[in-house]
């Protein structure tokens, strides 16, 4: 079985053919802000110009009667842009007369990483520009254990770059100059249970600028909101006795998250698989992967249910391609 | 003094050392994060479950006596007794509604309210472990504690439906809003995320 997918939720717009044990192909054509952060009007007209290119591209590697359906990203992401993408997909799955497959981009960051490893049933902690949750598979569905109350741990990030002048994705910036920092300003650590609250840390961080050195905020910034992950993600393993843990999502790529994640893990004894960037970054493969799998266990997506799907949560999804 | 040490329990957070007449939670240092994180949300943390579990009790709801507070371990009064779990009637869900009602119409939420989480001593019920408890008397705070509390009746017991009725009728003594609390909880299953 081969399938086309299209990721497009805010940064990245990226088309992908998989079959059962590959990715055949993949294209992306990435919108990077010319200032500020991601635009959503100015991400969804690149996606608009680029959108068609990526997928005759894509297409163009194989014999398009050998595709089997299209898969999209329907959401969670910025509505401009899923409506981009809904569309080609509907024009593309009309064109081809194949079925049709709206992702949960959520679920495809942890679909394609599982994949690609043997880890059985982990802890997943996806952590993205909008998203901060640890979820936990159980009976069909990824359960949302914990998750921030307010804003996801990238945008935080981005704010903070931004507030110093960085340019756009802040990320790779902040975590180098905190590599050149050991001086902890204290900052607001703010976990709820299993929840979590990035607001006031990003408030507090933004206001030490003003008095800290820029290298002290970012180094004082990440320990504090990883810690904050790292406990919550360690607490979910402790209450549901799971062993294993993936890590899904752009923000983690920080290797100081890795590392501590990985401490965390070896301290309990219990099994952290470093996953590669490609995956972490949204892609085209996570959608086509994750639409295959659903195909193969007989969902597809109607087109009048096919609408973008901006606050669409994992757990939400029927998952069919787990064994209990 | 020379102690017998009974049992140790280790949690994620914190290691428990229950003695013969006392016990002692201590918060185990984390390497993950930087020492001067670690010892502040230790320390903290430590001081504000000292401070909720005797203002529990203030309230009348039944806890060990805190006996000292020392950096980032508490020694507190050992109840002896058994584990709700293990013993639960239609009798003590009614009283486990009492305990948790008195305990949210002060404003207090557990957190973990776990039949593991109370002791059966000398007729009464007693809530222990107040590691995730917090100030907060809103609908949502107490719906997920209740929640939390038939998860485990249901995980567990059979008769789960009746033990569930016979706690309703202990809390609404204590707690005027409860028809509202139980309301909460059905909106809150809904969301199917608390374990």
């Amino acid at each position: 079985m081969i399938v086309l997918g299209i990721e497009g939720t805010a940064w990245n717009l990226s088309a992908s053919l998989v079959n059962d044990d590959t990715v055949l192909y993949e294209v992306s054509a990435p919108y990077i802000p010319g200032s500020g952060g991601i635009h959503p009007r100015e991400a969804a007209q690149h996606f608009a110009s680029n959108i068609t290119g990526i997928v005759r591209q894509a297409l163009s590697s194989t014999d398009i009667s050998s595709v089997d359906a299209v898969a999209f990203s329907q959401g969670p992401g910025l509505g401009p842009c899923l409506r981009i993408v809904g569309t080609a997909a509907r024009a593309l799955s009309l064109r081809l007369r194949v079925p049709l497959v709206g992702v949960n981009h959520c679920i495809a960051h942890i679909e394609v990483e599982r994949w690609k490893t043997d880890l059985s049933d982990p802890i997943v902690l996806y952590v993205s520009g909008a998203n901060s949750q640890v979820l936990s598979y159980r009976d069909q569905r990824y359960r949302i254990i914990g998750e921030t109350l307010d804003i996801g741990v990238g945008n935080c990030i981005d704010k903070l770059a931004r507030s110093a002048g960085f340019s756009h994705p802040g990320g790779p910036t902040v975590e180098k100059l905190a590599r050149r920092s050991h001086n902890y300003v204290p900052l607001p650590y703010v976990v709820k249970g299993m929840d979590l609250s990035f607001s006031g840390l990003i408030t507090a961080a933004k206001q030490a600028l003003k008095s800290v050195c820029i290298d002290d905020v970012c180094f004082s910034f990440q320990e504090t909101a990883f810690s904050m992950l790292v406990e919550v993600t360690e607490r979910a393993l402790s209450q549901t006795g799971k062993s294993n843990l993936l890590l899904a999502g752009g923000v983690g790529a920080n290797n100081r998250l890795q590392e501590m994640l990985s401490v965390m893990c070896e301290e309990r004894g219990a099994r952290f698989y470093t996953p590669k960037l490609e995956y972490l970054h949204d892609n085209g493969a996570m959608i086509a992967y994750t639409g295959l799998l659903m195909l193969k266990h007989g969902v597809h997506t109607p087109l009048e249910l096919s609408g973008a799907n901006p606050n669409f949560r994992p757990d939400e999804v029927e998952v069919l391609w787990i064994d209990n | 003094m020379d102690r017998q040490l009974a049992e140790t329990v280790v949690g994620a957070e914190a290691t428990v050392h229950i003695y013969d007449d006392v016990v002692v939670k201590r918060r185990r240092p984390k390497s993950y994060r930087i020492k001067e994180l670690d010892a502040r949300l230790r320390k903290e943390r430590t001081r504000v479950e000292a401070k909720i579990q005797s203002d529990a009790r203030r309230a009348g709801v039944p806890t060990p006596v805190i006996r000292d507070v020392n950096g980032c371990s508490i020694t507190m009064e050992r109840i002896k007794g058994e584990p709700v779990r293990y013993v639960i009637n239609e009798l003590i869900a009614e009283q486990v509604g009492e305990v948790l009602g008195r305990l949210h119409s002060s404003g207090i939420a557990h957190g973990d309210p776990t039949t593991f989480n109370m002791i059966f001593s000398a007729g009464r019920v007693y809530l222990i472990d107040f590691g995730l408890a917090y100030y907060d008397g809103s609908l949502e705070a107490r719906g997920v504690d209740l929640h939390v509390f038939f998860q485990t009746l249901e995980a567990m017991h059979k008769d789960a439906q009746s033990l569930k009725d016979a706690f309703v009728i202990g809390y609404a003594k204590y707690c005027p809003d409860a028809m509202r609390v139980i309301d909460k909880v059905n909106e809150i299953k809904q969301r199917g995320r608390y374990l």
